[in-house]
């Protein structure tokens, strides 16, 4: 049996309500002996959705707190105002070894800096790094995942030439535990694909990450080659990871909307549509999102999942189970050891 | 013979025996069970020991079960210690002979006028404690009982229970003699619904403050501490059994005992005596040590809920809106994700 494993969700704060989360956990304490769920939270709200889903109480502890910050309020401002919030009482009753990772829907910004305020950066990491998975047309690892993994996307807008490095070996040892992906390619996201190509952080960490042991680097990417899934792992700063996120997003909400459009505007088109359906069908479920629950902030000495505000109750359980998988797993060891010594 | 004055009834399949019947090959692999095979659900049989102990008890089990069982069932029993007064098996062969087919998975026919008659045998001023779980319809069955034996509840509304839940006409003839011929009384103190379907304890919540579902014996054990049918040495017994054979921890175990303080239950003065406990001088206690640890641990979950939540209401149950959980399990409308 493997150890057990605590993961403390801050229940508030997504959009959907604490119900979803509180449903997603407690479908946790079913699925898994080995994992314990504290939710934290308004201890009322916590119970009235407990009282509509079986749940295994044997691993599920509540952590009352009326406090919370919504998705409009600055991060700051709110977890200034509001030191009992529940992601921030989450973070710490991660660092007080209450819970050994954390999970929130809510407020992206808060999540990032309770972490930042509670937790500490690993040695030789200066700067946290926000991941995201991204579906692409290559297939990777024991799992066949379509995902590919971008970070930074949002963290460190001013990342430097060892904060990328620091990100390569974050996200290639992620991807490693997470994904089954044994030796992962890792790649920097640039202007073009030449070595001297892009900005002097971009440039200085190809040539540092050529010469590192411990990860598959390819070199630099474009653009073009994130959707192809040419890396398993995109390593870019967090300005540069957010607008691409943002554009590609962008792009998938066009592309639906041109099809809505196209289906009332003719016949024809309609009838092609339908025909695609089961296609469509099949790849919206291979790049289902909620199937990897949530995104990883790399980079402190504990995890913390940063599940989609969207997040239904699946997404939930899945956001706990990757947290869980990488603490016993160690992922915070795995980086540690493949950072270069300085 | 000293006169009982604590009745403590159990259920088998589920409640204390670790069954699985619901396919045809679990019901088969259950029949043909050695005694040595058959699983107690952890902690059952601890807890039994202990309340025994007390010696001015009795253990009656009511089970449904097939007579042709009872070897087998008696051998189990005797393996984990526990000495029983009654055991009540349910004969379906002859419900079968008879061509009595809903009686074959019906509980509310054959549980009640068995508990009935234990209870006319019983002493007037016995206490009882049920102990029952949530595959079946033994929170409905065991309230019925309680509220019949209390005159809380009329005939009428028996009678239309009892056709509901589909009992030959003969039966309910049969319970609604018993039944009369039973002094008033309320002996009922508690009912455990043992969680083996995992239903959420808040669905039991319609059943009143005396229904206490629980997730493990560790919870019975620590509200029969509160009610004072155990001590709290008694009660570390328990959870060593649970410990050493079913790999319960100190999470698990200060998980469970919040759980029962969200449901309101009182456990300050239970905390207080399990506390004394431990730090007595027993040497059966060493193995629960780090002392420190344990206290620190149950402290913790307590505090964690800011304040003490209200503790349950009394209500009057309401049978007639509640026939559904008096169905056979495969028949019954309410199901949970």
């Amino acid at each position: 049996m493997s150890r057990p494993v605590t993961i403390a969700f801050d229940v508030m704060g997504g959009d959907h309500g604490p119900a979803e989360v509180v449903r997603g956990a407690a479908q946790l304490t079913l699925d898994s002996d080995s994992i314990h769920v504290l939710l934290v939270g308004d201890r009322q709200q916590i119970d009235e959705a407990l009282s509509q889903v079986r749940h295994n109480a044997e691993h599920l502890a509540v952590h009352h707190t009326p406090d919370w910050v919504a998705m409009h309020e600055k991060p700051t401002v709110a977890l200034d105002q509001k030191p009992n919030a529940s992601v921030l009482l989450a973070a710490k009753l991660v660092h007080d070894g209450e819970a050994d990772a954390m999970v929130s829907s809510g407020n992206t910004g808060a999540g990032v800096l309770s972490c930042a305020r509670t937790f500490s950066l690993m040695p030789g990491v200066r700067r946290a790094a926000l991941a995201t998975v991204y579906p692409t047309a290559t297939h990777r690892g024991e799992k066949n995942d379509p995902f590919s993994l971008i970070l930074d996307v949002g963290a460190t807008v001013d990342a430097t030439a060892d904060d990328l490095v620091a990100f390569a070996v974050m996200g290639s040892a992620y991807a490693r535990i997470i994904s089954k992906n044994k030796d992962p390619s890792v790649a920097l996201l640039s202007n073009g694909t030449e070595a001297m190509k892009g900005p002097p952080r971009v440039v200085e960490a190809n040539a540092r990450l050529s010469t590192l042991a411990g990860v598959r680097f390819i070199g630099n990417i474009e653009g073009v080659d994130i959707p192809k899934g040419t890396a398993d792992v995109v390593v870019c700063d967090g300005f540069v990871g957010n607008v691409c996120l943002k554009m590609l997003e962008g792009v998938s909400e066009t592309v639906i909307e041109l099809a809505r459009y196209a289906y009332k505007e003719k016949l024809l088109w309609r009838a092609g549509i339908a025909m695609l359906s089961s296609g469509i069908e099949r790849i919206k479920e291979v790049t289902d999102w909620e199937q990897y629950g949530g995104a990883p902030i790399l980079g402190f000495d504990k995890l913390f999942i940063k599940a989609h505000g969207r997040s239904r109750a699946r997404a939930i359980t899945n956001a706990g189970k990757v947290a869980a998988k990488a603490v016993s797993r160690d992922l915070t060891r795995v980086i540690t050891e493949g950072l270069p010594k300085s | 013979m000293t006169t009982p004055t604590r009745i403590y009834r159990w259920d088998l399949d589920k409640t204390y025996l670790q069954t699985e019947f619901d396919t045809f090959r679990q019901l088969v692999k259950t029949a043909f069970q050695k005694a040595h095979e058959k699983k107690a659900v952890p902690g059952a049989a601890a807890l039994i020991r202990e309340l025994k102990a007390a010696g001015n008890t009795r253990l009656c089990i009511v089970s449904g079960s097939p007579t042709q069982m009872r070897t087998v069932l008696t051998e189990k029993l005797k393996l984990d210690g526990v000495e029983f007064d009654e055991l009540v098996l349910k004969d379906n062969l002859r419900n079968l002979v008879r061509g009595r087919f809903k009686a074959l998975r019906g509980q509310v026919g054959y549980k009640l006028p068995v508990l009935l008659e234990s209870r006319a045998r019983a002493p007037q001023d016995a206490e009882e404690v049920l102990f029952g779980d949530d595959a079946e319809a033994d929170a409905f069955i065991y309230s019925l009982y309680a509220d019949m034996i209390a005159r809380r509840v009329s005939e009428p509304v028996v009678y239309q229970v009892l056709e509901a839940a589909e009992v030959y006409p003969d039966d309910i003839t049969r319970i609604i003699e018993q039944w009369k011929t039973i002094p008033q009384a309320d002996p009922v103190r508690r009912i455990f619904i043992m969680l083996d379907r995992l239903t959420p304890p808040a669905y039991f919540s319609k059943y009143g403050p005396r229904v206490v579902p629980i997730f493990n014996y560790f919870q019975a054990a620590l509200v029969l501490l509160g009610d004072r049918h155990l001590s709290a040495t008694q009660v570390l017994k328990v959870t060593i059994e649970l410990v050493q054979t079913a790999g319960y921890n100190l999470l698990t175990l200060s998980n469970s005992f919040q759980d029962l303080a969200r449901r309101g239950l009182p456990l300050a003065d239970v905390a207080q005596s399990l506390t004394e406990a431990l730090q007595g001088p027993a040497a059966m206690l060493q193995m629960v040590r780090p002392v420190p640890d344990i206290i620190a641990a149950f402290s913790k979950r307590v505090a964690s809920l800011g304040a003490q939540p209200p503790a349950p209401p009394a209500r009057d149950i309401d049978y007639l809106s509640l026939l559904d959980d008096a169905r056979p399990r495969d028949k019954k409308r309410t199901r949970f994700e």
